[in-house]
């Protein structure tokens, strides 16, 4: 194992907290003062915040409650913990590490594989699909991760990118010695995620390694590329990375599902610009202010 | 819901510094935070075996803490020591915490306490140990008291039905998670939507009890059979999910096939005048339980006999 590689899972370990979006935290914070709010409506915002989805489903999935590597959802979690557990985890959420506004763009990115990951499992099928869409949601925390603990390596990807026009994928590999889907999987494994999330987060760029849940995790594949496609937010790279056949094959979707799931999911990402765009300018009112 | 004997101190450096050398001399791990905000989230996951709080450090979010902590985790066996200034004037019924203690106590008094505390807490403790929930003497003193106090409230008693093939076919550790899994909800659900008002306890096994306001109890139910039939596939393997029913091969080698654990809830509507005496409520309950599990799937049945709050006299 080289040293950064060392590095990294030491600093997993004591990882404290990473960026939430002080917007989502305020909105989140306004919403549980309000006595006729329902958890459904908490969850739909949680769910807004890659980093507080992780947060509620770390929490949850801990040894303490008794039930470690079993719950998927935001929702099923606010029933596990309650209401008073939720609302502490959020007053006390990540005022210490906030997004930065160009971090925003791969949040972004991470709202729509998650949308579109819906999407699919839905027409799929799929027993669950709101757990379908929570991974879609949480693919890229090994980004994350990168991106908050590892600035200056973060920058050196994104300019071995650029130099050497290469996939962010090969940069993270050359630079780091592993890829953010190795990350990914060592902080869900360290959170006790089920494998149901941790597959999809471990191994959206390699399908072949997925065990038990292959369908769930060619889908969120299958979804990070329509939504770069798209163009909506950044996985990182200026280019789409092409579309994996064994994605094809395992989830044989037609040309004509496709030509009908196309516009549910332009639909769906004309409501999130809207949400995305207010937030935005939340965000730069709220660094204006503070600087 | 195991109890560590670990002690968390959250106090300012100053009291640390004061408290630390008596505390230290314990025969127990003392861990001592100073920032609220990020021990926070810390306790709410992994909770030690006492908490010794200071309530000047942030008193809204320490008592979100605690509130979250004793109404919602149900951690009766969690001691919480609330350290606070010279105003003795407080709630204590808002604020359920086991003592309190003045900032200026002297090391050697806070360490003695703590030993009370955890004293306490063992000679108190009814608690059923895999869920944390309240057991039999406590579930009878609740429903004596709602009796003698001619309350008008519902009290219902939860099974888990078909926990057999679920225990066979999983293992008794996932038996037991799905035991957790039932406790919390009706933790949630009765104690979030009630407080004070509302009770829950576990009879042991697959049984479990709670008491709500009468008027309130068919939401209750409905909100709780809700909350199960959303989080039981999380706890069954994706295959036996799809196929809807767990299937088995018996002795001769026949194929069978057994359900999915479901909930029967029987509800024994109290008002007053109808009981004198718990074991009154228990008879009754026998006979509209046998009446809930002859329903299929997730089911609640309210005993409706000399009941003035039935929907039909309502419509």
């Amino acid at each position: 194992m080289n040293d950064t590689k060392k590095k990294i899972k030491k600093r997993l370990r004591n990882l404290q907290s990473l960026p939430t979006l002080p917007p989502i935290v305020a909105k989140l914070t306004k919403l549980i003062g309000d006595e006729n709010a329902t958890a459904p409506q908490i969850a739909a915002l949680i769910e807004k915040d890659q980093v507080l989805t992780g947060k509620v489903l770390k929490m949850v999935n801990s040894a303490f409650y008794g039930f470690p590597r079993r719950i998927s959802t935001v929702s099923n979690a606010i029933v596990l913990l309650g209401f008073n557990v939720i609302r502490t985890l959020i007053i006390t959420a990540s005022i210490f590490e906030t997004m930065q506004s160009n971090d925003l763009s791969l949040w972004e990115h991470s709202l729509g594989v998650a949308a579109a990951s819906g999407i699919l499992a839905q027409r799929l099928e799929l027993q669950n699909p709101e757990e379908v869409t929570t991974a879609g949601l949480l693919h890229d925390l090994g980004k994350v991760v990168i991106r908050s603990e590892f600035p200056e390596l973060y920058q050196k990807i994104i300019a071995l990118v650029r130099e050497k026009k290469i996939y962010f994928l090969e940069a993270e590999r050359e630079v780091l010695g592993l890829d953010h889907g190795e990350i990914g999987r060592l902080l869900a494994n360290q959170w006790n995620l089920p494998d149901r999330l941790l597959e999809p987060i471990a191994y959206h760029h390699h399908l072949e390694k997925a065990r038990k849940f292959k369908k769930e995790a060619s889908i969120v594949h299958f979804a990070d590329i329509m939504t770069r496609a798209e163009g909506y937010g950044s996985g990182g790279d200026p280019w789409v990375p092409p579309l994996a056949e064994k994605a094809w094959k395992l989830l044989k979707l037609k040309e004509k599902d496709l030509e009908e799931i196309i516009p549910v999911f332009e639909d769906r990402l004309l409501e999130l610009r809207f949400f995305t765009l207010e937030m935005r300018n939340e965000s730069l009112k709220g660094n204006t202010r503070s600087g | 819901m195991k109890a560590s004997r670990e002690i968390l101190v959250l106090v300012d450096k100053e009291l640390e510094k004061r408290w630390a050398p008596a505390l230290k001399k314990g025969a127990y791990k003392i861990s001592f935070k100073n920032d609220p905000r990020r021990t926070a989230e810390e306790i709410l996951s992994s909770p030690p075996g006492l908490l010794v709080l200071q309530e000047s450090l942030d008193p809204p979010l320490i008592f979100d803490l605690v509130k979250a902590l004793k109404n919602n985790l149900n951690l009766a066996i969690l001691p919480i020591i609330l350290v606070i200034k010279e105003d003795i004037e407080r709630d204590w019924f808002a604020l359920p915490v086991d003592d309190f203690l003045f900032e200026d106590s002297s090391g050697e008094e806070i360490s003695s306490r703590i030993n009370l505390a955890f004293a306490r807490a063992h000679r108190s403790a009814d608690n059923n140990p895999l869920t944390g929930l309240p057991g039999n003497t406590t579930i009878l003193k609740a429903i004596q008291e709602n009796i003698n106090h001619q309350e008008k409230v519902a009290i219902a008693y939860v099974d888990l039905d078909h926990f057999k093939p679920f225990n066979d076919r999983y293992g008794f550790a996932r038996g037991d998670e799905i035991l957790r899994m039932l406790a919390r909800i009706l933790s949630n659900v009765i104690l979030f939507r009630f407080g004070p008002r509302g009770f829950v306890g576990h009879i042991g096994g697959d049984d479990f009890v709670f008491i709500c306001p009468l008027e309130n109890i068919e939401e209750a139910c409905q909100e709780i059979i809700r909350d199960f039939e959303s989080l039981l596939p999380s706890f069954l393997d994706p295959e036996d999910w799809k196929r809807g029913y767990f299937e088995e091969k018996d002795r001769s080698g026949q194929r069978r096939r057994f359900s999915f654990p479901s909930l029967s809830i029987a509800v024994v509507p109290l008002f007053p005048g109808r009981f004198k005496h718990y074991g009154e409520v228990s008879a009754v309950a026998a006979q509209v339980k046998k009446m809930a599990k002859k329903m299929p799937g997730n089911s609640y049945f309210i005993d409706r006999r000399e009941n003035p709050y039935s929907p039909e006299t309502k419509n």
